[in-house]
């Protein structure tokens, strides 16, 4: 009952922080630009979907009159592109990079010459577009010197068509973009990024409290209560805790709501719980070394900047000798586990080592909580 | 000049801390990673795989696949997909079950089709209620027209083996985009990055005296307001310059290019006399760490944003307004284009008007004993009042 009372004062000196309700509004604003980045540069770098939003039409190509008359032209539009005339090619240079993204032109001795801009945002896409036309271009004039009639040019172009069947179509998942780099960048980066965000406050939050207190000399009061230092601990964790898995909970729905599912919550959640307490734990034993809450900042601020390169920076490692490793990562859990429907029970094996490390770095944090240590005796 | 009695006293009271040489040499170690990292992107940009931002996640998505011929699989990138080879009835299992994602049948009369100029069917199955079906579906149609390309340049290669002599020219005009970034931005990004790493100093000099209760004492001692604030603020500067002046030398010698140093430095120097101007607004008005805390995140954001706005509009479209920012202006002097005398006007008078303005609120702000010491005013009854709309509760 004692842990009970002090975690509800915890918990309203939580609500009541505008600083703590602040931060978690920012949340939101970082979770909807994330989300809003990930879909403006999907777009941007898929040909298929710029087609299906009308943005390849808006790029411009420019060509020459000779290419006019030619089947290059042709297949320029088939990649749906806007085809400028003009009567030469010097004359279409003169706009390159000025509305136009490219131009193909002739030189006298009968040669296709491609100017492309690198300059502009679409250029990736327009370059493997152009590129596209342009085999097919050299292709068909290849067959054509061979004297072959148009179906087998048809078929060579084409020697393999791809057929789709979709299957589970009763449980299909609906996403908010369905494109490979959309679904790689939010499931693979930004989903543990934003469960794992309200972890980093609470680490935050736990020094506050404690070495607030501290500062506030309302410490020695709290410890003069008849409460050993693991319910002062377990009365200080339980409300932080809950209140990092809460915002957990409401970032997941708003994912579900961005059309973002996030797969198997409450295996997340586990894993969460017990990354919460190892960011808890640090949080708790740093308030032990320091002095004042300045110090703490300063200190959790490098401890956040370690624990994000050890989560974050193997999800953008491509090091097959440390992949077996890199399984053992939450981070890396997270990815799998939020984006696969049904998950192997193998799968919850690699999730092992985070319960232990973080069990334990808790477990030491309790025991390094000394009434002594805490108010300096 | 008594301000730079206290600007001497806080530099000599920084540089004893152990804590803050402790800070002082960490940030030079994470300019060191960040060296590192702008090293690999660049180096990633100007290979031919180019720059790609997505996570290298391995067995990202699984995929089975029934191809005897080994036409299809060998073309297959196995970074993000774990390839396992199943049969039909199988693997069709599997999907229902959300074992893999994906399944890919290639006829077993293929390689025929191949010897006698026909078309392959490739099918796919996928698992729809799977999100990760994109990145199949991706890897598959791209596998599918290399494999094409493949066969059809073999077909090409034997029907028609003379040589077309028309030949075709390409030539790419401008820097890309990604390029100009990293090589040119990110270097002068990397340059003002001190500017940003020293305002909990700031906070730590005029909040840590409210906290502290020292500050009663300082504002007796015969200064004018004026002086107590520059002198903290210069001496934050003073560190700055130091930092900026190191950072620079260590990315000189790391075989960064810096043209005109001297002149890049300057612009980096002054730009932070405003910064710290924000900063000491911010810790003026504060009542303590957390909340300077909080206004210095909020003010920093607006200030990048101001910086990073112009510079990344002067990218895309060259425009004179956008060299309102220093770092536009330090981002054109590194790709050596040749600057009017008068462009250079544009920047400075942008600093020098923000810091004019910033020092000017500080120090009306400390002159405020409601401000100091309490009960402090509403920001907006302070901002009424500081412009004049208002007259000042007695």
């Amino acid at each position: 009952m004692k842990v009970i009372a002090l975690s509800r004062k915890e918990a309203q000196d939580i609500l009541t922080n505008k600083i703590y309700l602040l931060v978690v509004f920012v949340q939101v604003f970082i979770i909807l630009g994330a989300f809003g980045l990930a879909v403006v540069t999907s777009i941007a770098t898929d040909p298929a979907l710029l087609d299906s939003y009308g943005i390849t039409s808006n790029l411009k190509v420019g060509v020459d009159s000779q290419i006019n008359k030619s089947s290059m032209a042709d297949y320029l539009q088939e990649q749906k592109f806007t085809i400028i005339y003009y009567n030469t090619t010097e004359e279409a240079t003169k706009y390159l990079g000025k509305g136009l993204v490219a131009v193909v032109g002739s030189s006298p001795q009968g040669d296709i010459t491609v100017l492309l801009d690198n300059s502009n945002v679409f250029y990736p896409v327009a370059s493997q577009k152009i590129n596209d036309a342009i085999g097919k271009y050299k292709q068909a004039k290849k067959l054509e010197s061979a004297g072959l009639n148009q179906s087998t040019i048809d078929i060579i172009q084409k020697p393999v068509v791809l057929s789709e069947t979709d299957i589970n179509q009763d449980k299909k998942a609906q996403i908010a973009l369905d494109s490979s780099y959309f679904v790689e960048l939010m499931y693979g980066f930004i989903v543990p990024f934003i469960l794992l965000l309200p972890f980093f406050m609470a680490s935050n939050i736990v020094t506050d409290s404690i070495v607030g207190e501290r500062e506030r000399k309302t410490f020695e009061v709290l410890l003069m209560a008849p409460l050993t230092s693991s319910m002062v601990i377990l009365g200080k964790t339980i409300p932080i805790l809950s209140f990092s898995m809460l915002q957990s909970l409401a970032w997941i729905l708003l994912l579900d709501f961005l059309k973002v599912p996030i797969f198997n919550p409450l295996i997340l959640f586990l894993i969460l719980l017990f990354v919460g307490l190892g960011f808890i734990g640090v949080g708790i034993i740093i308030s032990m070394l320091v002095d004042s809450t300045k110090e703490a900042n300063s200190a959790i601020t490098l401890a956040l900047v370690f624990a994000t390169f050890i989560l974050f920076v193997p999800l953008f490692i491509n090091a097959p000798y440390f992949e077996t490793i890199f399984n053992f990562i939450p981070t890396v859990l997270m990815v799998k586990i939020s984006s696969t429907p049904i998950v192997e029970n193998e799968l919850l094996l690699y999730a092992l080592p985070t319960i232990l490390i973080s069990a334990i770095i808790f477990f030491l944090s309790v025991r390094y909580f000394r009434h002594e240590r805490a108010i300096r005796l | 000049m008594r301000f730079s009695i206290i600007t001497k006293w806080e530099l000599k009271e920084t540089l004893k801390s152990k804590k803050f040489l402790t800070i002082f040499f960490l940030q030079i170690s994470v300019l060191f990673l960040m060296i590192f990292i702008f090293n690999t992107f660049a180096a990633n940009i100007e290979s031919e795989k180019g720059i790609s931002i997505t996570p290298s996640l391995s067995g990202f998505a699984s995929l089975d696949v029934d191809d005897q011929g080994y036409l299809f699989s060998k073309y297959i990138n196995p970074d993000i997909i774990e390839v396992k080879n199943y049969s039909y009835n199988y693997s069709i299992e599997r999907i229902k079950t959300g074992q893999t994602t994906g399944f890919v049948l290639v006829p077993e009369d293929s390689i025929d089709k191949i010897r006698n100029i026909g078309t392959i069917n490739i099918q796919l199955y996928l698992d729809v209620s799977d999100p990760k079906r994109s990145v199949i579906k991706d890897e598959v149609t791209s596998t599918t027209k290399l494999m094409g390309d493949t066969i059809s340049s073999s077909w090409v290669d034997s029907l028609a083996p003379q040589n077309v002599t028309q030949t075709i020219n390409q030539q790419n005009t401008g820097e890309s985009l990604p390029l100009q970034i990293i090589t040119k931005a990110m270097i002068a990004i990397l340059l003002f990055l001190p500017l940003f790493l020293f305002g909990n100093m700031m906070i730590d000099s005029v909040v840590g005296e409210k906290e502290r209760k020292t500050g009663e004492i300082l504002m007796a001692m015969p200064l004018s307001t004026t002086e107590i604030i520059m002198g903290k603020s210069m001496a934050v500067v003073g560190i700055i310059a130091i930092q900026v002046a190191l950072w620079m030398t260590i990315l000189l010698s790391t075989g960064f290019e810096i043209i005109n140093p001297l002149i890049v430095y300057l612009l980096v120097f002054i730009t932070a006399i405003p910064v710290i101007g924000i900063t000491v607004v911010i810790a003026a008005y504060s009542k303590n760490y957390k909340e300077a805390g909080i206004g210095l995140t909020f003010g920093y954001v607006a200030s990048v944003g101001i910086l990073m706005i112009p510079a990344l509009v002067y990218l895309s479209n060259k425009s004179i307004s956008s060299n309102i920012s220093p770092l536009t202006m330090v981002i054109r002097i590194l790709s050596g284009e040749n600057i009017p005398i008068w462009q250079f006007l544009i920047p400075i008078g942008f600093v020098a008007v923000m810091s004019a303005i910033t020092y000017w609120i500080s120090i009306k702000l400390y002159q405020r004993d409601d401000v100091v010491f309490g009960p402090r005013p509403g920001l907006i009854r302070l901002s009424l009042e500081l412009i004049g709309l208002k007259k000042r509760r007695t």
